[in-house]
C-alpha cells in the first residue's frame, strides 16, 4: 500500500469534520450562513480530495491517442442506409390513396389535440375593452377609505380604486392634485379633472407595469420598468421611454359631500396595445 | 475637638458642597433647550447664520432671488430637514442638493430654524415622529405602495429620472423621514395628515428602523439591490471561482 | 470484490463486456475550456436535488390567506399561499433558506456556465460538420434554461416577479391576431387570473426539466459518439483524439469537479442573501418597486424593451403594438440566427468538410469578428437592462445614461467586430513566435593549462502559422 498523500489525506478529513459541524449546526435548529460553510467544506473537501488524487496521484497516466472510428460516411455507405429507410417508405407510398388517407388522419388528430388547449383559459371577448369603474363609482384608496376632494394636497397623489373593487388590476388608478391653473386637458376632459384633481390609469401603456413613480415638481409619472414618462398636466402624454400612448383619463366629478366619483370608463382601454384595440364595442361592460 | 466631631464636620461639608453642586447642575441643566423650544432666544443668532449662508440665494427675507427658490410657506420642517440632511447650505447655486454631513450644529439649526420662521411664517411644522407608536406591518405595506416606487422595496434609493435619484432611506432620522414626507423635497411629492396620517409615519418609521437591523437572514445582502448584484456575484464571484478550479485541473493544450 | 462482482453480474445479464471496456477506455481532451458545459451540467443536478426539497413545501396556489409566520413586517398581512409557503421556507424549515438560496445560485450559475460554453463553442468553430446537432440542441438548452428560471422565480408570487409575469403578459398581448388570445390562454383569463401559479409549477417542475433532460442527454450522447474536438498539437491529427482516458483518471477528475461545483454553489446558497422575496411583498398589482430587474439571463431583454423607441402602428385597422417588435421580432431573428449559424457558415464560407480539430479564434478571423460583434451587443443590452442601478451608482442622470447607450448599441458592436477582425487576422497571418534559443559560450580548461571558448551560435526557428 502506498504512502497516503497528505494533501489528499488532509481534504476528505476536513470534508468529514465539516459533515459532522453540518450536523451539529442543524440539530441546533440550523444557521444558513453556518450550513452554506459547512456543506462547502464537506462537498469541497471531498471535490478537491479526488482532483488532487487524479493530478497527484495518477502521474503514469498519461495522454494517449486513440483513433476516433468515426468520420465522414462514405457516399456508398450513406446510399445504402437512405436506401434501407426509403424501401419501408415506399413501402407504404405503394398504397397512395391509404396513404394519404393516413395523412389526413393524423392530420385530423392533430387539429384534434388542439382543442384541449382552448379549455386552458376564457376567450378575451370584450374583456381588454372594460374596466370595473362604472358612472358614479367612488373612488377609495388602497385601504378602502372614500376619497374626497379634501384628500390631497397639491403636489400629491394617491392610488385609487371603484368602491368594491380595491385591489382590481385592470382598474387601478393614481389620482393626482396638481395646481388647477397649470392643466393643459381639452375643454372636454378638463371638465372631468375638478380643482386640479385628475385621475389616470395606473397601469403602464408599455407593458403594463403600474406606475409607482410621480415626479411630483415635474407632474410627470413614471413608470419602474423601462421608464416610460407621461405628463401629467397634459393628458398623461408620453414625453420620454417606450410608452406609445398616453394614460387613459379617469374623468371624476365631485358630488354635493366632496366625495369623488367617476363619470364612466376610463377614456380608451387601459393597458398595453392589443391588435383590435380601435375596435371598441358598444358601451356597456359585460356583466 | 473630640475624634467624631471632627469626622462629622468633614461629612457635613461633603453634603452641603454636593447638594450645592447638585442645585446647581439642575438648574443649569434646565436651560438646555429641547429642539425647538430655543426660538425666541436664538432667533438673533439665526439672523446672522443666515444672512451669512443662505441670503445669497434665498434672498434676505428669503424672498427669494436669481439663484434660489422664496422660503416663504416652505415651513420649519423644509429649513430643519434640509440643514439636519446637509443638503443645504450649497457650496454653488445649480449644484445637486445630495445628503451629507451637515454644515451647522443642532443649535446653530434650530437657530436658523426660528429665524426663517419669523421672516417667512407657515407652511408644516417639524413633526413628532415617535416609531415606538408606529405599527410594523402598517408601516411595511404603506411603504410598499407608497415609497417603494423611488425608493425601493428596500429603502436603498434608485434612479427616478429628472436629474435626480430618490436616496437611499438608511441614514434617515425619524424626523427627517417626517419632514420630506410632509414637504416633499426634490422631486418627492407631498404626501399630508389626510393621506398619510402622523400615525402612518410613525409606522413607516419603524418599518425602516426594523430593516436597518433585520432582514438579512441569507447571508451578505449585496445592497439589497436585486438582480443585478446577484448577476454580477454569479459571474464574478460563482463562474469566476470555478472557471479558475478548471484552469488548475486542465490542461491548456 | 463487491466491485467486481457486480461488475461481472451485469455483463453476465447485458453481454456488455465489449460496451464497459470500449468506453472506460476512451480517451477525452483536457482542455481546460472543454469543461464549461460540465459546470453546467453539474449545476443541474444540483438544482435538481434542491429543487426537489423545495418542492416538498412549495404551495403552487394564489388562494389568499394571513399571515402568522415569525417575519414580523408581514403579520397579518393577506398573501397567497403560494408566498407563505416560500415565507415558511425561508424563515421556519431547517436549512430551508440556504437549500432555497442554492437553488437560485445554482439557475444562475447554470446559465453563466451555459453562455460561457457557447462562447468556447463558438470561437473554436466546434459546431462545424459533424457537430450541428450538438449546436442546436445547445440554442435549445439555453431556451429552455431561460424558460426554467422565468417559471421558477415567479413561483414565490412576490411583487417583484409579479411585475415580471404582467410584462410576459403584455408581451404575448402584443401579437397581432393571436396576441390577446394566447396571453388568456396561458394565464387562464385576463391578468393576473388564478390558474397561472399551477400552471408554472408544472412547466418549472415537469415539462421544462423534461426537456432538458432529454436535450442535455442526447447532446452528451452524439459528442461521446461522435468523440470531442481538440487542439491541434504535436502528435494530432484529424482522425485520432489525445487525451486521458475516461477510468479512472477523467472520470474521477470530473466527479471532483462535480464536488467542487457543488462546494461552489452551496457556499453561495449560505452566504450571499439571493432574491429576498420578504422584502418585496405578496404581489399586488397597483404597486411597482424600483429598481426593478428580472434575473440576469433575461437582462438583455430587458435592456432592448428599455432602449426601444416608441413605435407602434396600425396597419388595415390593426394595432401591431409598441413591444411586439422588441420582444418578439428582434429575439426571434437572434436565436434563429443563432441557431442556424452552423448551415449559415457552411454556405457562406463553402466549407462542409468535416472538421474535428477546435480553432483558435484567429483562425477564423470572420466569424470571430461577427461573434464578438454580438457579445458587445449583448453587453450594451445588459447595461441598458441595468440603467437606473447603474446611473445611481455612477452617481449619473439616467436619461441621458439611456441617450449614450443608445447611440452605443450600434457603434460598440461595429468598433469591436472590427477590432477583433483585425486583431485575429493579424495573429493569423504573422507567422508564430519564433522559437529562440539564446547563444552558449563554454569555457573549457585545455590539458595544457589554458583556456579555450566553445562558441555555440543562438537558433532562431520561424514556425509555421498553424
Amino acid at each position: 500500500m502506498k504512502r497516503p498523500d497528505r494533501w489528499v489525506a488532509a481534504a476528505f478529513v476536513v470534508s468529514i469534520l465539516s459533515a459532522v459541524g453540518l450536523f451539529v449546526v442543524y440539530l441546533q435548529g440550523g444557521q444558513t450562513q453556518l450550513e452554506g460553510v459547512f456543506l462547502f467544506l464537506t462537498l469541497g473537501g471531498i471535490g478537491a480530495g479526488l482532483l488532487l488524487w487524479a493530478k497527484r496521484l495518477m502521474p503514469q497516466i498519461v495522454d494517449e491517442t486513440q483513433s476516433r472510428h468515426h468520420g465522414p460516411v462514405s457516399d456508398a455507405d450513406k446510399e445504402t442506409s437512405a436506401d434501407t429507410v426509403m424501401g419501408g417508405v415506399d413501402e407504404l407510398k405503394r398504397r397512395t390513396f391509404l396513404s394519404r388517407l393516413l395523412i389526413g388522419a393524423v392530420g385530423a388528430l392533430g387539429l384534434a389535440a388542439l382543442f384541449p388547449i382552448r379549455s386552458l383559459g376564457e376567450a378575451p371577448g370584450d374583456t381588454p375593452f372594460f374596466t370595473k369603474w362604472k358612472k358614479g363609482s367612488k373612488l377609495v384608496d388602497i385601504e378602502g377609505n372614500i376619497v374626497t376632494r379634501d384628500t390631497l394636497t397639491v403636489d400629491s397623489f394617491t392610488t385609487v380604486f371603484p368602491e368594491g373593487s380595491v385591489g382590481s388590476a385592470d382598474s387601478q388608478a393614481v389620482l393626482v392634485k396638481v395646481p388647477p391653473d397649470m392643466l393643459q386637458l381639452p375643454a372636454d376632459r378638463a371638465a372631468g379633472a375638478p380643482d386640479g384633481l385628475v385621475c389616470y390609469s395606473k397601469v403602464c401603456t408599455h407593458a403594463g407595469c403600474p406606475l409607482g413613480l410621480y415626479l411630483a415638481q415635474d407632474h410627470e409619472l413614471r413608470c419602474p420598468c423601462h421608464q416610460s414618462t407621461f405628463d401629467v398636466l397634459n393628458g398623461a402624454e408620453p414625453v420620454y421611454g417606450p410608452a406609445p400612448r398616453p394614460l387613459p383619463q379617469l374623468l371624476i366629478e365631485i358630488d354635493d359631500d366632496g366625495t369623488l366619483r367617476a363619470q364612466g370608463d376610463f377614456t380608451e382601454p387601459v393597458g398595453p396595445s392589443f391588435w383590435n384595440m380601435t375596435d371598441h364595442p358598444e358601451e356597456g361592460a359585460p356583466s | 475637638m473630640t475624634r467624631r466631631s471632627a469626622e462629622a464636620r468633614l461629612l457635613s461639608r461633603v453634603l452641603r458642597i454636593g447638594l450645592l453642586l447638585a442645585v446647581g447642575a439642575q438648574i443649569l441643566w434646565s436651560f438646555v433647550p429641547e429642539r425647538g423650544e430655543a426660538a425666541a432666544v436664538n432667533a438673533a443668532e439665526g439672523q446672522t447664520l443666515f444672512e451669512a449662508s443662505c441670503s445669497t440665494c434665498h434672498g434676505l427675507n428669503a424672498e427669494g432671488t436669481a439663484n434660489g427658490p422664496s422660503l416663504q410657506g416652505a415651513g420649519p420642517a423644509a429649513t430643519d430637514f434640509m440643514l439636519t440632511t446637509g443638503r443645504m447650505p450649497l457650496a454653488a447655486p445649480g449644484d445637486q442638493p445630495d445628503r451629507q454631513a451637515p454644515q451647522f450644529s443642532d443649535a446653530e439649526i434650530d437657530a436658523i430654524v426660528a429665524y426663517v420662521a419669523e421672516i417667512a411664517p407657515g407652511g408644516p411644522a417639524i413633526p413628532h415622529v415617535d416609531t415606538a407608536r408606529g405599527d410594523l406591518p402598517t408601516g411595511a405595506a404603506l411603504f410598499l405602495n407608497n415609497c417603494s416606487g423611488c425608493h425601493s422595496a428596500a429603502g436603498i434609493g434608485d434612479s427616478v429620472g429628472g436629474g435626480q435619484i430618490a436616496p437611499d432611506l438608511t441614514p434617515v432620522t425619524p424626523t427627517q423621514l417626517g419632514e420630506a414626507i410632509r414637504i416633499g423635497p426634490g422631486l418627492m411629492p407631498v404626501f399630508d395628515t389626510d393621506n398619510l396620517s402622523d400615525q402612518d409615519v410613525d409606522s413607516i418609521g419603524a418599518y425602516l428602523e426594523w430593516i436597518r437591523d433585520n432582514g438579512n437572514d441569507g447571508g451578505a445582502p449585496l445592497g439589497r439591490v436585486g438582480a443585478v448584484a446577484e448577476g454580477l456575484v454569479a459571474f464574478v464571484f460563482g463562474l469566476g471561482f470555478l472557471i479558475l478550479v478548471l484552469r488548475l485541473t486542465g490542461s491548456k493544450t | 470484490m463487491i466491485v467486481r462482482r457486480a461488475v461481472e453480474g451485469l455483463d453476465d445479464r447485458l453481454d456488455g463486456s465489449s460496451f464497459i471496456a470500449r468506453n472506460l477506455k476512451k480517451v477525452f481532451p483536457d482542455h481546460w475550456s472543454f469543461m464549461l458545459g460540465e459546470l453546467a451540467m453539474y449545476s443541474f443536478v444540483l438544482l435538481i436535488l434542491t429543487g426537489t426539497f423545495l418542492a416538498f413545501f412549495y404551495v403552487a396556489s394564489p388562494d389568499q390567506m394571513i399571515y402568522r409566520g415569525p417575519y414580523l413586517p408581514l403579520q397579518g398581512r393577506s398573501v397567497s399561499l403560494a408566498y407563505n409557503s416560500v415565507l415558511q421556507l425561508s424563515f421556519e424549515v431547517r436549512a430551508g433558506l440556504v437549500m432555497r438560496q442554492t437553488h437560485h445560485w445554482s439557475a444562475l450559475i447554470f446559465m453563466a456556465a451555459i453562455v460561457a460554453h457557447m462562447i468556447r463553442v463558438f470561437f473554436t468553430g466546434a459546431f462545424r460538420k459533424p457537430r450541428e446537432m450538438s449546436w442546436l440542441m445547445g440554442v435549445g438548452l439555453v431556451t429552455a434554461g431561460i424558460g426554467a428560471g422565468f417559471t421558477g422565480y415567479s413561483l414565490p408570487d412576490d411583487l417583484l416577479s409579479g411585475v415580471g409575469l404582467r410584462i410576459a403578459y403584455s408581451i404575448a398581448q402584443s401579437i397581432p391576431f393571436v396576441g390577446q388570445w394566447l396571453a388568456n390562454m396561458f394565464f387562464g383569463g385576463e391578468f393576473p387570473g388564478d390558474a397561472l401559479l399551477p400552471r408554472l409549477l408544472t412547466l418549472h417542475i415537469f415539462v421544462i426539466p423534461l426537456v432538458i433532460l432529454a436535450m442535455m442527454s442526447t447532446h452528451l450522447a452524439v459528442v461521446w459518439h461522435q468523440t470531442h474536438t481538440q487542439f491541434k498539437g504535436p502528435g494530432r491529427a484529424e482522425d485520432t483524439v489525445t487525451g486521458t482516458p475516461v477510468w479512472p483518471k477523467f472520470a474521477l477528475k470530473s466527479v471532483g469537479l462535480a464536488f467542487v461545483t457543488f462546494a461552489t454553489l452551496t457556499l453561495m446558497g449560505g452566504i450571499f442573501q439571493i432574491n429576498p422575496v420578504w422584502f418585496y411583498g405578496p404581489y399586488v398589482s397597483y404597486t411597482g418597486p424600483s429598481p426593478s430587474q428580472p434575473d440576469w439571463y433575461a437582462g438583455w431583454l430587458e435592456g432592448l424593451l428599455r432602449l426601444w423607441p416608441n413605435w407602434e402602428f396600425t396597419i388595415f385597422g390593426v394595432t401591431v403594438g409598441e413591444l411586439f417588435l422588441p420582444a418578439i421580432v428582434v429575439p426571434g431573428i437572434m436565436f434563429t440566427l443563432l441557431a442556424t449559424w452552423p448551415f449559415l457558415e457552411a454556405r457562406f464560407s463553402k466549407d462542409h468538410e468535416w472538421h474535428n480539430f477546435a480553432q483558435k479564434p484567429r483562425e477564423a478571423p470572420v466569424r470571430s469578428a461577427l461573434g464578438a460583434a454580438a457579445i458587445g451587443l449583448m453587453v450594451v443590452l445588459f447595461l441598458a437592462g441595468s440603467n437606473d442601478v447603474l446611473a445611481k451608482y455612477l452617481q449619473i442622470e439616467v436619461d441621458t445614461f439611456n441617450a449614450v447607450l443608445k447611440v452605443l448599441v450600434f457603434v460598440l458592436p461595429v468598433v469591436v467586430g472590427f477590432l477583433t477582425f483585425m486583431v485575429c487576422r493579424d495573429l493569423r497571418d504573422r507567422p508564430r513566435s519564433p522559437v529562440e534559443r539564446p547563444g552558449t559560450m563554454t569555457v573549457r580548461r585545455t590539458e595544457d593549462g589554458g583556456f579555450e571558448e566553445i562558441h555555440e551560435p543562438g537558433t532562431h526557428d520561424e514556425v509555421d502559422a498553424p
